[in-house]
């Protein structure tokens, strides 16, 4: 009897280990509710006294043929007792025309005007001073945009709609469409930990100066997006889509979120999230492919407006079967920065491990990597022999991502290296672009490449498109997305595709006698395997005729259209103008002063209306609504941190170890061990 | 409970109990000795050498050397702030000020091995942290802390030399991974040389 209790007892006691984890766990609970005092250092972010203005965000896409048009409403909602302000950092896709605004206050609807970035920002500080209900978009970066919305009253929503317009992309014949929900923090250089290289003649004096006024929501300065876990009470999306893609669709994917498929208006169809409450921590990316019949149809948009006629055309030039003779060179570069931790540097490796696989022996190839310094694994591209291409995969094996992202210096580098003339020089650049001093980027690239090609592969939950894309361009190249490590293979396999296929230089297009088009972009670059013409242009007058179009690969082809088969689009207009200020912006690669480009966007900008560099959409309520003597409490409201990365909400380490805990534990279970083997002792005395 | 159980029971428990306790105690092992090997390391940087790695597979280097005369601290800071460079010493972050220059230097460490001594600290201590060209630069304690850091940050670009302290909170919490952190703020003094 009595051992039986004893029995009980040791049992209890191995109860006991578990129940005391849960106690301790409970204790740390209890640790969390602390209530954090005041500090001057140290910024709140509004969580603190003055719960934050939630956001919710509607996505409605209406995609026809290759024109979506989207419409962003984001609803500020002040959960308060007082009048708050809200500012919000958002991205939207690099090629995104945004042209419109709404703020909406109940029932009251006011349509916000385009303005000089300057003007807008003082007539929204002026209403915001008086009381009146304000909102203003500005594009703080070529894909970052901030709203601000002054005086939502104590349990107030605020409604702004935002739109823009922006043309659908096209691989093969896979077209897709990118959202991004969340914002990779951008690594501003010239803050090093080593003090040899904290200023080096590469690191621009302006960026060492650069201001980043994070919590001045009064000011123009450079707004840095601050993050939270993903929380749906704080921060959510839905998106509503209708896809008329004009022809039979074969199948819609999405490649990061579960969607649901139905039967849209018309003949469309319409795309939902399967689930709503998804956090908003990743891109989207939706993409369909149409049933193909035989040569794949061009596509001729027009739109007249006062400033002239304006088309969008977009076609697929014939296929050439055939391998480049040409033996490559293939400087990889891959960042290694701590932006890149997590997920990102998981599939660059990956990413890295099939170009090397894909190398001949007659190519050559180098590999640099870079994070707040840069480091080449040879000195000089070598040839591609098994022994090399196997010392390169232990090289990438031993890659981890810390560390700032001083991306020019190793750029550089790789410009410097030794160059074949017999080889086509490529370079492959893998990172999440998360750099804040693109501009001074686009220059190193623009200057330094010379003939050589630069493909870039953005990588992540939350990459910088507009790096991706513009510094492609730059570099005569092609740019990859690869969200996630399944994706690393086929992905890498379309990208081999164009670096080992012919290119299809001399395109040039012959329009009917007397019409002279005004080109966005305003030259047609070489085009890679599966990639289409997309071309928009002005012309005085609505042109008659035909349009012939001719190129060469490896045979010289040549194709008509007729343009009265031209359909009226709207948005054409608006689309060509986004086109030519993203043209003259990247002037600045060239040269070309700030002064220069400013003078020529901002009267185009203002013409068509688009939000730019130098332009802003404001909308302001008649009427004060807040009283003179109430105040107003500004915040600036987080977004979600991108999935798949490493650091913390706000980035501050994890300073704990499991020490005490396995200390507790041990001992414990060593008391226990001592009870049960003592037990029975006392039982037989 | 039969004989043959209970042997059965009593030896997994003391296993796993003994095992428990080696790896709790490793990493104060760990911490401890790994400063020590840090200090060669240190020693062959104030010479001019750069990014000395204390031992040969180390994935990183000391960076600065941090020295509390009152509280009797003198720990090695590491060139990062991630887990695996924090169990052998305190970690410099990156994206903060370098370590004596104009802004705020952020220097992280486990509030269990090597910042276990902030929660003793008090205002006005002096605080010496050497960089790599041998300067010595000084700073004052001026402010203790608790913050919550999913919703306060810390602030980098500041116009003094600043330098921040950071371990985690409660200091006798048994779980590790909570959101709050413990921090402790100081401003320079002077900048001597040494």
């Amino acid at each position: 009897m009595r051992a039986a209790t004893i029995g009980n007892q040791s049992i209890f006691f191995l109860l006991w280990v578990p129940l005391l984890a849960i106690a301790l766990f409970a204790q740390h609970a209890a640790a969390q509710e602390y209530e954090p005092s005041s500090g001057t250092l140290l910024f709140r972010s509004a969580a603190g006294d003055e719960p934050a203005p939630r956001v919710h965000t509607d996505i409605d896409m209406t995609v026809s043929g290759i024109i979506a048009r989207v419409q962003v409403t984001q609803q500020f909602q002040n959960p308060g007792e007082r009048w708050v302000e809200g500012v919000y950092a958002f991205p939207l896709p690099e090629n995104s025309a945004v042209n419109q605004l709404q703020m909406q206050v109940g029932e009251r609807v006011i349509v916000a005007e385009i303005r000089e970035k300057a003007e807008a920002q003082q007539l929204y500080v002026q209403a915001r001073e008086n009381g009146q209900r304000a909102s203003v978009v500005h594009q703080q970066r070529p894909n970052i945009f901030r709203t601000a919305v002054a005086n939502i009253g104590p349990h107030e929503t605020i409604k702004i709609t935002l739109s823009y317009l922006q043309i659908v992309d096209q691989q093969g014949g896979r077209y897709s469409l990118r959202f991004p929900l969340t914002i990779t923090p951008r690594y501003v250089p010239g803050v090093s930990p080593v003090d040899a290289i904290s200023a080096t003649a590469e690191t621009p004096i302006a960026l060492l100066n650069e201001s980043h006024g994070a919590h001045d929501t009064a000011t123009l300065g450079d707004l840095q997006p601050q993050f939270a876990h993903a929380n749906a009470s704080r921060q959510s999306v839905r998106f509503n889509i209708n896809i008329d893609a004009g022809v039979p669709v074969e199948y819609i994917t999405s490649a990061y979120h579960q969607i649901k498929i139905g039967n849209g208006d018309g003949e469309g169809y319409r795309v939902e999230l399967a689930d709503p409450s998804v956090a908003p921590d990743r891109d989207f990316e939706l993409s369909w492919t149409p049933v193909v019949h035989g040569q794949p149809a061009a596509v001729l948009f027009r739109e007249s407006t006062d400033a002239g006629e304006h088309v969008l055309l977009m076609f697929m030039p014939p296929q050439e079967r055939g391998t480049l003779r040409t033996s490559r060179e293939v400087i990889f570069i891959i960042d290694t920065s701590g932006s890149m931790s997590g997920s990102s540097i998981e599939q660059a490796r990956e990413a890295l491990l099939t170009g090397l696989k894909t190398l001949l022996p007659t190519d050559r190839f180098n590999l640099i990597q870079f994070n707040s310094t840069h480091d080449r694994l040879f000195d000089v591209p070598v040839a591609a022999t098994a022994d090399n291409i196997s010392t390169a995969r232990h090289y990438v094996m031993g890659l981890r991502a810390e560390g700032g992202t001083e991306m020019l210096p190793a750029l550089t580098a790789a410009f410097a290296m030794p160059r074949s003339p017999e080889h086509l020089r490529q370079v492959l650049f893998i990172t999440d672009g998360a750099v804040s001093n693109e501009s001074e980027l686009m220059y190193v690239i623009r200057q330094g490449l010379g003939d050589a090609r630069l493909f870039t592969v953005g990588i992540g939950s939350a990459p910088n498109g507009y790096f991706m894309r513009t510094a492609a361009q730059m570099g005569r190249g092609t740019f990859t997305f690869i969200g996630q490590t399944s994706e690393v293979e086929q992905r890498m396999n379309e990208l081999l595709r164009k670096l080992t296929s012919p290119v299809l230089t001399d395109i040039t297009l012959y329009w009917p006698d007397g019409v002279t088009p005004d080109y966005a972009p305003a030259s047609v670059g070489d085009l890679y395997a599966d990639e289409p013409l997309l071309i928009t242009a002005r012309l005085p007058k609505q042109a008659q005729g035909t349009l012939n179009i001719t190129g060469r690969s490896i045979r010289v082809w040549g194709r008509q259209i007729p343009l009265q088969t031209a359909e009226s689009r709207t948005g054409v207009a608006t689309l060509w103008a986004r086109t030519r200020i993203e043209d003259i912006v990247n002037q600045q690669a060239q040269g070309v002063s700030d002064d220069e480009i400013r003078a020529q966007v901002l009267p185009l900008a203002l013409e068509y209306q688009i939000v730019s560099k130098y332009t802003s959409l404001v909308a302001i309520d008649k009427t004060p609504v807040r009283r003179p003597d109430e105040s107003l409490h500004s915040t600036h409201i987080d977004s979600t941190k991108p999935e798949g990365q490493n650091w913390e909400a706000s980035g501050m380490p994890t300073t704990a170890t499991s020490a005490e805990l396995q200390l507790w534990i041990g001992t414990l279970l060593l008391l226990a061990a001592a009870v049960v083997f003592v037990g029975p002792r006392r039982q037989r005395t | 409970m039969n004989c043959a159980t209970r042997i059965a029971v009593v030896v997994t428990l003391a296993t796993v109990g003994l095992w428990q306790l080696a790896s709790g105690l490793y990493i104060h092992a760990k911490a401890w000795l790994a400063q020590e090997l840090i200090e060669s390391a240190w020693t062959s940087t104030l010479s001019g050498e750069r990014q000395v790695r204390p031992w040969p597979w180390a994935d990183t280097w000391p960076i600065a050397r941090l020295r509390i005369p009152e509280a009797d601290v003198d720990l090695y800071v590491l060139a990062d702030a991630s887990g695996r460079s924090l169990a052998f010493g305190p970690g410099y972050w990156n994206g903060s000020a370098a370590p004596g220059s104009v802004g705020n230097t952020i220097i992280a460490a486990h509030r269990d091995t090597h910042f276990s001594f902030l929660q003793h600290s008090t205002r006005g201590q002096e605080i010496l942290l050497q960089t790599t060209d041998g300067r010595e630069h000084r700073y004052r304690l001026v402010e203790t802390r608790v913050l919550d850091s999913r919703y306060e940050h810390i602030a980098v670009k500041v116009d003094r030399p600043m330098l921040t302290l950071l371990t985690c909170y409660p200091f006798d919490a048994v779980l590790p991974g909570g959101p709050l952190r413990y921090v402790a703020i100081a401003e320079s003094i002077s900048q001597s040389a040494s």
